[in-house]
Formats: C-alpha cells, sequence, structure tokens
C-alpha cells in the first residue's frame, strides 16, 4: 500500500505539474485571438493557421488539464442527495465509480484514440484549410489526455482506499475549503 | 419481457442514466460511462429489433468527434469570457461601480437598490459571474443598505436577483453553450437576448419604484451625511452633454468618409475619451473644473462601458465575431487592471487556473454528453422525446410552457451546464419540428435558468447571499450600533417577488417573439475572410462516415436546421413564427454554425422539406466553422 501511495503521489504531482503548466496556455489564447483579431481588421490580414492555433490550444488546454481538474475534484456533481450522506458513504461511492465509471470509459478513449492519432501522425495529415497546420500534435491531446486522466483515476482510487482504510488524511478536506471561495459561474 | 425491454431501451436509458446522476459522482463520467453500458447493451439485443442501430466500429468514431468538440470556434467563447470576467472580479470593479453608482443615486428613494440593480446588470455585461456579483454587491451594499433602514427581505431580494442578471445579459457562459446546443450563431443569441434583458432590468427597475411608493420606509434615501461625493450632478449632465456633443460632430462632419460602423466606433471613442481625459486631469492636477461626483463617476464608469462597447458593440455592430469581442475584452480586461494597478502575477496565476478547470469541467460534460447521445440516438430516443412532446396539447404554446416548467422544476436542483447538455439537445430538434425559431427557444430557457438560480431551496444566488451576509448580530463599524443578522427566511421572503417577476418575463418573451427577433434584422455582418470551411475528412483508421448524429450541438444534428421559419423580409418585428410548420429535416444542408445566417438565400423558404425522417445520417454533413 505504501508503494501505491507513493505511486498515487507521483501521478498526482505529474498531472498537477501539466494541468498547471497547460492553464497558461489560456493567456496565449487570449493574446493570440486579440491579436489577431485586430490585425484581421486594421491591415485586412489573416491566416488560418493562426485561427487554427487557437482552438489548438484551448484543446490542449481542456483535455490535458482535465485530469488535474479531478485531482482537485472541480469535475460538477449532482450533489443534492449525495451532500446529505455520510462522507464514509461518499467515499464508497467514489471508489465504486472510479472503478466501474471512469476507468472503462477513459481506458476506451485512450484505446481508442491510439491508432486513430497514429494513422494521422504517420501519414503526416494536415488540415485542409489553406496554410492549416498540421492535425497530428492536436489528435495527441486527446489520447495524452485520456492517459492521463486514466492515470489520475488510479491515483484517486488509490487514495480513496487510503482514506477509506484510514491511512491516509483526505486530501479534498482542505483543498475544499480553501477553494470554495473561488467557484466561479 | 425481454422484447418490452428492448424496444423501450432509450426511455429505460435516459431514466437509469438520471438516477445514475443522483449517485453525486461527476456528471461527465457518469454520462460517459451510462452511455457505453447501453451502448454494450444495445448492440447485444441489435439482433432482437431491426429499430436498434448500434454496431461496436461506431465506437470508434469517439475520437474524431471529440476533435469535433476541439475544432469548434464558438465553444472557444466559454474560456475567453470566462478569462475576462475573473480579471474584472479582481481588479475589483464590482467595488468601485457600486460605492459610485450608490453615491450617484443614493439621495432618491430607493437609491441604493437602483444602483445595485445597475450594478448588477453591468457586472453582467463584463465579468458574467453570478457568485461573484451577488458576493461583491452582498459585501459592499447590504450593509450600507441596511445601515440606514432598508428593508432586510428587500435588500436581500434585490442583491440575490441582481446577480443573477450576469446569467442572461449578454455575454453570458449560458447563451454560448445554448448558441452551440442548438447549433444557432453566439451573435445573434446575444442580440436576441438584449431586449428581453433590458426588460428584465426595467422591470427590476420598476418594482424598486413601485416599493419606494407603497413602502417608503423600506427603501430610504440616504442622509446628507452619508453622501461622501457631495453633489453636483448638474457638471455631471454638463460633461455627458460634452461627450454626446463631441459624438455627433464626429459622426456628421469630421469622419463622413469612413464606413458606418467604424463611424460609430471612432465617434464615440472620441467623445467618450475627451471626458475621460477631462476627469482624470481634473483628479491630477485639481482643477475643479467638475465636481467630485461627476469626475469620480466619469472615471469609474467609463472604462467598464469601454469594455462592455468593446466586447459587446463589436459582436452586435458584426465587426467582431463573439470568440474574438471574448479574446479582446480579455486583452482589455487585463490592460484594465493593469492600469489600476491590480494585476499581478498570483492574480493573473489564479485566473489562469480557475478558467483552466472551468474549461475542464464543462468541455468534458460535452464530451460525456456526446457519448451518450451516441447510444441514445443509436436507440432512437430522439424519436421517443420527439413523441412525448410532441403529443402534448397546445401545440408551440403547450410545449413552450411544458418546457418551461420542466427547466423550472429541473432548475431547482441541476447547474445550468447539466441542463444546457443534457436537455437542449433533446428538447431542440423537437423545438425546430414544430416551427419554433431556436433563439427565442433558447433565450426563453436562458431566462428559465436565470431563474433557477433564485429557486429555493437549491438556487445558487441564494446560497451566494447567505454565505456574506451577516446571521447573527452584528456591529455596524460606522454608526457603532449593533444590528440584527439577515434570516435566511428573510431572503426566502425578499426573493420571492423576483421570482415572480422572472415567471411573467418568460411568459411576456413566449408571448412577444418579436422581442427575440430582432436578430432577425440586424443580421451581424460576417466579414468572408473569417470564413474557414473545414470539410471533415474520412477518419482514418476509424469507420469513415458512420457517425450517427452527434447529440445535438455543432455537427449536423440530423434534424439539421433546415429550414428555420422563413425570413419575414427582416422586418425587426418578424412576429410569432408559429405555424409554419416547415422545418424537417434537409439532410445534409451545412450547419452554419457561429456565423449568423448569411442574409436571405439560405434560409429559401422554397426549399422543400424532406419529410420528417428522423435523422440517421449516415454521412457527416461538412462544417463551417
Amino acid at each position: 500500500m505504501a508503494f501505491l501511495l507513493r505511486l498515487s503521489a507521483l501521478i498526482d504531482a505529474i498531472t498537477a505539474a501539466i494541468g498547471r503548466s497547460v492553464s497558461w496556455l489560456i493567456l496565449v489564447a487570449v493574446l493570440v485571438s486579440a491579436i489577431n483579431a485586430v490585425v484581421r481588421k486594421i491591415f485586412d490580414m489573416s491566416s488560418n493557421a493562426w485561427l487554427e492555433l487557437q482552438w489548438y490550444l484551448f484543446g490542449a488546454v481542456f483535455l490535458l488539464a482535465a485530469a488535474y481538474t479531478l485531482q482537485k475534484n472541480e469535475h460538477i456533481r449532482i450533489d443534492i442527495l449525495s451532500s446529505g450522506w455520510s462522507k464514509r458513504t461518499r467515499d464508497i461511492i467514489d471508489l465504486v465509480l472510479h472503478i466501474i465509471f471512469l476507468v472503462p470509459f477513459s481506458s476506451l478513449m485512450v484505446y481508442l484514440s491510439w491508432s486513430w492519432f497514429w494513422l494521422s501522425y504517420r501519414t503526416g495529415e494536415v488540415s485542409a484549410n489553406a496554410g492549416g497546420l498540421i492535425i497530428w500534435p492536436a489528435k495527441s491531446f486527446v489520447l495524452i489526455g485520456f492517459i492521463l486522466l486514466t492515470a489520475q483515476a488510479f491515483s484517486e482510487i488509490i487514495k480513496r482506499i487510503g482514506v477509506l482504510t484510514g491511512r491516509i488524511e483526505d486530501p479534498l478536506l482542505d483543498a475544499k475549503s480553501a477553494d470554495h471561495a473561488e467557484e466561479v459561474r | 419481457m425481454l422484447e418490452f425491454l428492448v424496444e423501450n431501451l432509450a426511455p429505460i436509458m435516459f431514466t437509469t442514466v438520471m438516477v445514475m446522476l443522483l449517485l453525486g459522482y461527476p456528471v461527465a463520467f457518469t454520462l460517459a460511462a451510462g452511455g457505453l453500458a447501453f451502448f454494450a447493451i444495445g448492440v447485444e439485443f441489435s439482433h432482437l429489433s431491426p429499430s436498434i442501430n448500434l454496431f461496436w466500429p461506431l465506437l470508434q468514431s469517439h475520437p474524431e468527434r471529440i476533435y469535433g468538440i476541439m475544432n469548434n470556434d464558438t465553444l472557444l467563447a466559454i474560456p475567453f469570457f470566462t478569462f475576462m470576467g475573473i480579471i474584472l472580479e479582481r481588479s475589483r470593479m464590482a467595488e468601485d461601480l457600486l460605492d459610485t453608482i450608490g453615491q450617484l443615486f443614493g439621495p432618491i428613494r430607493g437609491g441604493l437598490a437602483y444602483a445595485v440593480v445597475l450594478v448588477g446588470a453591468l457586472l453582467g455585461a463584463t465579468t458574467g459571474v453570478v457568485a461573484a456579483s451577488v458576493m461583491a454587491m452582498g459585501l459592499i451594499s447590504m450593509p450600507i443598505m441596511l445601515r440606514y433602514g432598508y428593508n432586510k427581505p428587500f435588500v436581500s431580494g434585490t442583491i440575490a436577483a441582481s446577480g443573477t442578471l450576469a446569467q442572461i445579459v449578454p455575454p453570458s457562459l449560458v447563451l454560448i453553450v445554448m448558441a452551440d446546443q442548438l447549433g444557432r450563431s453566439v451573435g445573434d443569441m446575444y442580440v436576441g437576448a438584449l431586449y428581453p434583458a433590458l426588460l428584465i432590468v426595467g422591470t427590476y427597475c420598476a418594482y424598486v419604484f413601485l416599493i419606494t411608493l407603497i413602502k417608503p420606509s423600506w427603501a430610504p434615501a440616504l442622509p446628507r451625511e452619508a453622501r461622501t461625493l457631495g453633489g453636483g450632478v448638474t457638471s455631471l449632465a454638463v460633461m455627458i452633454l460634452v461627450a454626446v456633443a463631441l459624438y455627433y460632430l464626429a459622426d456628421m462632419v469630421l469622419f463622413t468618409g469612413i464606413s458606418p460602423e467604424w463611424r460609430m466606433v471612432i465617434s464615440l471613442a472620441l467623445g467618450v475619451g475627451v471626458i475621460f481625459l477631462i476627469a482624470l486631469a481634473n483628479d491630477t492636477f485639481k482643477l475643479n473644473i467638475i465636481s467630485r461626483l461627476a469626475q469620480q463617476v466619469i472615471i469609474v464608469m467609463i472604462p467598464p462601458l469601454a469594455l462592455i462597447f468593446l466586447v459587446l458593440g463589436t459582436i452586435f455592430l458584426g465587426i467582431a465575431t463573439p470568440t474574438e469581442g471574448g479574446a479582446m475584452g480579455s486583452a482589455g480586461a487585463l490592460i484594465m487592471s493593469l492600469l489600476k494597478g491590480r494585476l499581478s502575477f498570483a492574480t493573473l496565476k489564479q485566473a489562469v487556473e480557475s478558467t483552466t478547470k472551468l474549461s475542464a469541467f464543462v468541455m468534458m460534460i460535452l464530451i460525456g454528453s456526446r457519448v451518450f447521445g451516441l447510444t441514445f440516438y443509436g436507440l432512437n430516443g430522439n424519436l421517443w422525446i420527439e413523441h412525448l412532446m410532441l403529443s402534448l396539447p397546445g401545440g408551440e404554446y403547450g410545449f413552450l410552457i411544458v418546457v418551461t416548467i420542466i427547466v423550472f422544476i429541473l432548475g431547482c436542483f441541476l447547474d445550468f451546464f447539466e441542463i444546457a447538455f443534457i436537455m437542449v439537445p433533446l428538447l431542440g430538434p423537437v423545438a425546430e419540428k414544430l416551427g419554433i425559431d431556436l433563439v427565442w427557444f433558447g433565450i426563453i430557457l436562458g431566462i428559465n435558468l436565470q431563474t433557477s438560480f433564485l429557486t429555493p431551496p437549491f438556487g445558487f444566488s441564494l446560497f451566494y447571499l447567505r454565505s456574506i451576509a451577516p446571521a447573527g448580530n452584528w456591529k455596524d463599524p460606522v454608526t457603532g450600533a449593533t444590528m440584527s443578522g439577515v434570516k435566511t427566511s428573510d431572503i426566502y421572503k425578499g426573493v420571492f417577488p423576483f421570482i415572480v417577476i422572472q415567471a411573467a418575463m418568460i411568459f411576456v418573451v413566449i408571448a412577444f417573439p418579436q422581442l427575440v427577433m430582432v436578430y432577425k434584422s440586424g443580421e451581424a455582418v460576417i466579414d468572408p475572410s473569417k470564413v474557414n470551411i473545414t470539410v471533415p475528412m474520412s477518419s482514418p483508421g476509424g469507420a469513415p462516415g458512420m457517425t450517427l448524429p452527434p447529440l445535438g450541438g455543432a455537427g449536423g444534428n440530423g434534424g439539421i436546421p433546415g429550414l428555420s421559419p422563413p425570413p419575414i423580409g427582416g422586418a425587426p418585428s418578424a412576429g410569432s413564427s408559429q405555424g409554419s410548420g416547415q422545418s424537417g429535416n434537409t439532410l445534409g444542408l451545412p450547419p452554419l454554425n457561429g456565423l449568423g445566417n448569411p442574409p436571405a438565400p439560405a434560409n429559401d423558404p422554397a426549399k422543400p422539406a424532406e419529410g420528417a425522417k428522423p435523422a440517421i445520417d449516415l454521412s457527416q454533413p461538412p462544417k463551417f466553422n
């Protein structure tokens, strides 16, 4: 178990580092889009590469940060009923559903997107738009995103077991109260 | 028994997944897992029922469908507007606005309440974050209002309701999601929402006015000693006149040589810019040309107004797409907050991280709902819903009223993202079939969702207000008096009239579609250079072309907006679209997402409706993004 907990901590560190780094791409996307819009109006020029870059960046952000978001427990839940249940019940539900909902879904997506990405990579697929970008990096975000999500799912499973067996403190408890005021909608 | 199960797999799937959602596991993964589980069941049973269109290779379309979500200009607006909102929130714009507008309106009866409504609308048009608006107004205005004897339920209701304006005043995230899910352009959605939003703001003000008439003691004017900025409304009026005069001078005389949109932009910039500079100069050099009140109002109000114009004005004038508007707004917000000296590295880091997490959970719900949708459509769930809703009495209005009630009830329990991603794709095609204009439909749902923030027991706005309003006795730091706290029942009581107003507004918008239909006359002009055409390539490795229609949204949703009701000559009052039952599924007509319908030709009313066949669209139609 100690080994598993170390593995979980390692996964958490990796997904957090990736999640935090890609979040800066939001700023890049904002700047690219704003500058592109202004340049397009004033100098009447534009290129598909710049337009494509915007959604490339956004795709990278939301796919690569999905695992980090899971780690921070920010994937939205419907908690009308569950908020009334005991913490232990909720932990058990999370544990079971991580195993039967999340792991099958995300590992299936890894499996499906691998051949899809590989074909694009091998054939050097390029966007159909004039002056567009190469496509495989965008497709790789889907693959990498779901690999990270699957890894994070295993880390969450380990942590839930750890919490349920009393080996570790729930890492979400202090994070929750600190982040609550930040809630954005 | 087995036969019954097989024939009713779609309703069973729907109910099961809804129950699974109640377990409180993340919505995105629950939807995806439910979709996959029923996919397997459907494939196993497909030999028993010819109507089940599911087979294993279909799964291979999922990566391509996710790629379709990435490759979507409309959804890109979500992170941009979120980022802009967070930056503005951190620059404490709400605080500045409340202080100043409160001073401006304070001397009249109910003035602080008007200020709250107006600031709520302004924040809605800039930050678009309900939590932030409610908390800021609750923290700043509530103590002042209570100090000078405002009625507690009245104060609570006004603040909670004004905060929700962020949901319906463009550029709100709800409208972006709604546009995406209904396959309409965000620009049209924004134009359509404008008048209903203004009407709601106006009605809130009218309610405050009514209260000042029948219960003057609930909303007194500020006493003289509380008006820290002093008087001086005259010089404010003079400054406004100067700005207007400059605008007309520029518009009529100086810049006659350029296109009308740009002339308007430049003239506005000139008029507003000059008085802003005067106010700044007055402040810096203590010139005393204008009153302190006028100076403060101008300095505080102009940057947000300019930002609103930068975002909404350019979108409405057709100069920018909503995505570009969001990006420019974000850049503007960054500059504004930098100039105010309120942009630190920590703020920026927090803003990008919050935006990232919000984007990740929203987009993952969308991915989950697509996985759900693939199975649900394969099981003909869309037909089931259609059958259910079309059998309602009362046609168009019966449908709208039932939908309103359903969403209203769901809104008491669910978050708007969930409703938008799960319910809207199911209801949209039915609305289309009934000949209901989808923008109009989207706005009605939007007001519904806004109301859901106010309805006990799970209205988010009420939670936010509760979290910052003093519950027990508190000591007023200014007067030193001990004040009694705000009870939860005060909040519920105060918000009730606003729920009634909201319900009335929903029915007004249903009864007068003209309020929304103006979007048709003011069709945003799209620059052709922005149009990039993406023709999906047959997905390599996978099963080319075997994509079932994705659940609503961007791709061809089977019930592609074939024929939206015939355009009525571009007249502002397009009237109700009732009776134009022509919308069918014209298979293969490319949806024009994020573009706004080009003027007349695309909506050719003469185009024959190709039967009301449901939608197994075997070739993914080309997309124009």
